[in-house]
C-alpha cells in the first residue's frame, strides 16, 4: 500500500477506497504520521490547491473533506490525542445578530481538512463566547464571519474584547461585505476571501 | 396586449403547490419568536418548539383575504400608484453598502451617496417609489442609520417609501416618522421587505419587523429566496417550493395578525457559484425563477415583485448590460407587479453605482415601453392617412408624426443612435463616461420637494432625538 493511494482515493472522492486503504496501510505497518500527514492531510492540500485553480467546484471538494474525515476516523484510535491538537486550534463563528454560515461552513471544513483542531461555535455567538472559548480551547486562531454590514462592527468588538482579556489568538476575517482593508482598520490580523485562502492564512500565522 | 408572455402549465403551478403545502404540513417553518408563536398557538396551529406546521386550510384561508390590488400612497398624491394592476413599478437598489465608481475602485458607501441616490430618484423617469436603503451608509451608526436613511428618503423625494425592518424599533421608527406625515392611517403609505431565512425559517428580527407592521396594516412584501445548491436544493423545482413554503407561512401569520394587510408575494432563488462557494445572481436560473415566481403570483391572486436589473459585473460592461436585461425582461413579460434593484447594482448587489442606475434607468424605459399595450385604435390604424399618401408619401410631413414624435418611441438618455462618423467624434464616448456627465446634469437640475416645514421639523426632532 503505497501512501499516494489515500492521497489519490481522497482526490478522486472515493470515501470508500480512503478507508479501506487506511486499514490496509496501518495493517502493512505504515507509519501513522505519514499516513496521517503523508496521505490525509497532504489530499486535502491538492484538494485545495485544485480548488483554487477552479479545477474542482465546491461540492466536490466537500465530498473530498468527507473522505479525508472518512480515513481520519479510522486512523484515530491509534494517534495520540497531541497529533490532532499539535498542528493548531482553530475557533471559527458567525457573529452576534448574523445568521448566515455558508462560507463560515466551508472555511471550517478546510480548516478541518487541513489537519487543523476546529471548534465550530456555529452562527450568531456572543462576544464573550468567543472570548471564554477561546480561553478554554487554548486557541490559536480564531475566524470571524459576518455577511451583514450591520453585524461586521460586531468584529471589531471582539477585536478589542481579545485585547483587554490579553488573550494572544490571532483573528482573522471573511464575509462578502468584509474587505482587506477592514480587517487592517479594526486590527485583526488577516482576511480572507476564500476558504483555501484562509486555510493558507491560518498556516502563515500559526507558523509565524 | 396580454402582459403575461411566458406561460407555465397549471399543472406546473399546482405541483408547486401542492409540494408546498406537504412541507409547509410535514416539516414546518421555524419562527424564533414568541410573539408570533403565540399568535399561531392562539389560532389552533401545531406547534412544537419553535417550527410552525400549517394545515391546507390554513393557508387557503389566509390567501382569501389578501387583497388582489392596492394603492401605495405618496407624500405627494400626484406620485401615488395602484400595486396589482397592469403596470410594473420600480425601486432602486436596496441594501448595498459599498460603491463602485468609474475608476473600478470600491469603497464604502457614504449617507452623502444615500443622499444623492435619493434625488436620482426624485428626478428619475423610470422608478416610481425609493428603498429605504438605496445605499447602507458606513459612517453614521449602524443602530440609528435606518434613521438617517427614512429622513433623507422621506425629505428629498415625494414618491411611495419603504420601511426599515432591520429591528422592531426600526419598523417603529419608520411607522413613526410616517404618522407625523399621514397621521393614524389605515392607507398604505409605505411597503417594507421581509425577507425568510432560508431554509425554512425565518430571522426572529424580520418576525419582529412584520408584526409591526401587520398590526398596522401596512403592506408587506414577503420574499424567500435560497442560495440554490448551499442553503436550498440545486434544483430550480427544489428551490422554489421550499421558498414558496416559507414566503407562504409568512404571509400566514400577517393575516392572522391582521386580515386583509396588503402582501406582494416574492419568491428568488440564485445559484451558488460550485466554484467558490459565492452567490450568483443574474443568471439565467435566476430569469427562470422570476418567470414562474409571477406565474405563482399571479395563481394565488397577489401582486408580486421580481427581481431587479441584477449584474455580477463590476463596471458598465456588456456583461452588465447582458444580464441586468436578461433579469429585467423576463420579469417584465411574466407580468411582475413589482421591482426592487432595478437601478444601480453591481456584483451580487453588493455595490451601488451612480453611472449603472443612470444606464439602468435607460434600461426601465425601455421595459416599461416595451411592456406598454399597443393601442390599436382607429387613430393608430391612420388607415386614411396610409391611402390618402400611398406609395410616395413623406410621413415625416404629416400632423399624424408631429403629434406623437416625442410619445410614441422609447427616446434613450444615454445609449446612443448616432452615425458612425458622429460616433468616432463623440467625447466622451464610453458610456460610464456619459453617464458621470448626465450624473452632474441631473443633480444640478434637482429641486427638493415641499413639505410643511412643521412637518419637517418634527420629523428632524424626532430623528435627532432618537439618535
Amino acid at each position: 500500500m503505497a501512501i499516494s493511494d489515500i492521497l489519490n482515493a481522497v482526490v478522486e472522492l472515493d470515501r470508500i477506497a480512503v478507508v479501506e486503504n487506511v486499514k490496509t496501510a496501518i495493517i502493512d505497518g505504515v507509519p501513522f504520521d505519514d499516513i496521517l500527514n503523508k496521505g490525509l492531510i497532504a489530499s486535502m492540500d491538492v484538494v485545495g490547491e485544485r480548488f483554487s485553480n477552479g479545477d474542482i467546484f465546491v461540492p466536490e471538494m466537500l465530498q473530498a473533506a468527507k473522505a479525508m474525515q472518512a480515513g481520519l476516523e479510522v486512523l484515530k484510535p491509534h494517534l495520540t490525542c497531541d497529533v490532532l491538537t499539535q498542528k493548531g486550534t482553530v475557533i471559527i463563528g458567525t457573529v452576534k445578530g448574523d445568521l448566515h454560515d455558508i462560507g463560515k461552513n466551508l472555511v471550517s471544513m478546510m480548516v478541518e481538512g487541513a489537519g487543523f483542531n476546529v471548534v465550530d461555535l456555529g452562527v450568531d455567538v456572543d462576544i464573550e463566547k468567543f472570548v471564554s472559548l477561546t480561553q478554554t480551547h487554548n486557541a490559536d486562531v480564531v475566524c470571524l464571519s459576518a455577511l451583514l454590514t450591520t453585524t461586521m462592527p460586531t468584529m471589531a468588538k471582539i477585536v478589542e474584547a481579545f485585547k483587554e482579556s490579553g488573550l494572544k489568538a490571532k483573528i482573522i476575517i471573511g464575509g462578502a461585505p468584509v474587505t482587506d482593508a477592514y480587517a487592517r482598520q479594526i486590527g485583526a490580523d488577516g482576511f480572507s476571501d476564500n476558504a483555501p485562502g484562509a486555510v493558507e492564512l491560518i498556516r502563515r500565522l500559526i507558523a509565524a | 396586449m396580454n402582459r403575461v408572455l411566458f406561460n407555465i402549465d397549471r399543472e406546473v403551478l399546482d405541483q408547486i403547490h401542492t409540494n408546498s403545502l406537504e412541507l409547509l404540513k410535514e416539516s414546518g417553518i421555524r419562527f424564533p419568536n414568541q410573539e408570533a408563536l403565540e399568535i399561531f398557538k392562539r389560532h389552533g396551529f401545531k406547534i412544537d418548539g419553535e417550527m410552525v406546521f400549517f394545515q391546507q386550510k390554513d393557508i387557503e384561508k389566509a390567501l382569501e383575504t389578501i387583497p388582489e390590488t392596492f394603492e401605495l400612497h405618496a407624500r405627494n398624491t400626484a406620485n401615488s400608484f395602484l400595486i396589482g394592476d397592469d403596470s410594473y413599478r420600480m425601486a432602486p437598489g436596496y441594501g448595498p453598502p459599498f460603491i463602485i465608481e468609474t475608476s473600478g475602485e470600491m469603497r464604502p458607501a457614504l449617507l452623502a451617496d444615500t443622499q444623492k441616490f435619493c434625488k436620482l430618484v426624485q428626478t428619475s423617469k423610470a422608478l416610481d417609489f425609493n428603498s429605504s436603503i438605496v445605499a447602507q451608509p458606513n459612517d453614521v451608526p449602524p443602530q440609528t442609520a435606518h434613521l438617517d436613511m427614512l429622513l433623507s428618503t422621506i425629505l428629498l423625494t415625494d414618491k411611495p417609501i419603504m420601511g426599515s425592518t432591520s429591528s422592531k424599533a426600526c419598523a417603529q421608527d419608520s411607522l413613526e416618522l410616517a404618522k407625523m406625515i399621514w397621521g393614524n392611517t389605515d392607507k398604505a403609505v409605505m411597503l417594507s421587505l421581509v425577507d425568510s431565512l432560508s431554509p425554512l425559517q425565518y430571522a426572529q428580527k424580520s418576525v419582529e419587523a412584520l408584526l409591526v407592521y401587520a398590526r398596522a396594516k401596512q403592506p408587506l412584501l414577503i420574499h424567500s429566496s435560497c442560495s440554490m445548491g448551499s442553503s436550498g436544493p440545486i434544483t430550480i423545482a427544489g428551490s422554489l417550493v421550499i421558498s414558496n413554503a416559507c414566503s407562504l407561512a409568512g404571509i400566514c401569520l400577517t393575516q392572522l395578525v391582521n386580515p386583509g394587510t396588503p402582501i406582494v408575494y416574492g419568491l428568488g432563488g440564485s445559484p451558488t457559484d460550485m466554484r467558490t462557494g459565492g452567490y450568483v445572481n443574474a443568471s439565467p436560473e435566476d430569469a427562470k425563477h422570476t418567470a414562474i415566481v409571477t406565474a405563482l403570483g399571479h395563481y394565488y391572486h397577489i401582486p408580486c415583485r421580481s427581481q431587479g436589473a441584477l449584474t455580477e459585473s463590476f463596471c458598465l460592461d456588456y456583461q452588465a448590460g447582458m444580464e441586468s436585461s436578461m433579469m429585467l425582461t423576463t420579469a417584465a413579460l411574466s407580468g411582475a407587479h413589482v421591482c426592487l434593484h432595478a437601478c444601480g447594482t453591481y456584483g451580487s448587489m453588493l455595490a451601488m453605482s451612480f453611472e449603472k442606475f443612470l444606464a439602468d434607468e435607460d434600461l426601465c424605459c425601455a421595459i416599461k415601453k416595451l411592456v406598454k399595450p399597443i393601442e390599436f385604435s382607429k387613430e393608430n390604424f391612420a388607415m386614411d392617412m396610409i391611402k390618402r399618401l400611398g406609395t410616395s408619401g413623406n410621413y415625416l410631413l404629416e400632423q399624424h408624426t408631429a403629434d406623437r414624435c416625442r410619445s410614441e418611441f422609447f427616446i434613450p438618455d444615454l445609449n446612443i443612435r448616432n452615425i458612425h462618423s458622429k460616433w468616432v467624434k463623440m467625447e466622451p464616448r464610453n458610456m460610464d463616461q456619459r453617464a458621470s456627465q448626465l450624473l452632474k446634469k441631473r443633480l444640478s437640475a434637482y429641486e427638493k420637494p415641499d413639505i410643511d416645514p412643521s412637518i419637517e421639523r418634527d420629523l428632524i426632532k424626532y430623528v435627532e432625538n432618537k439618535k
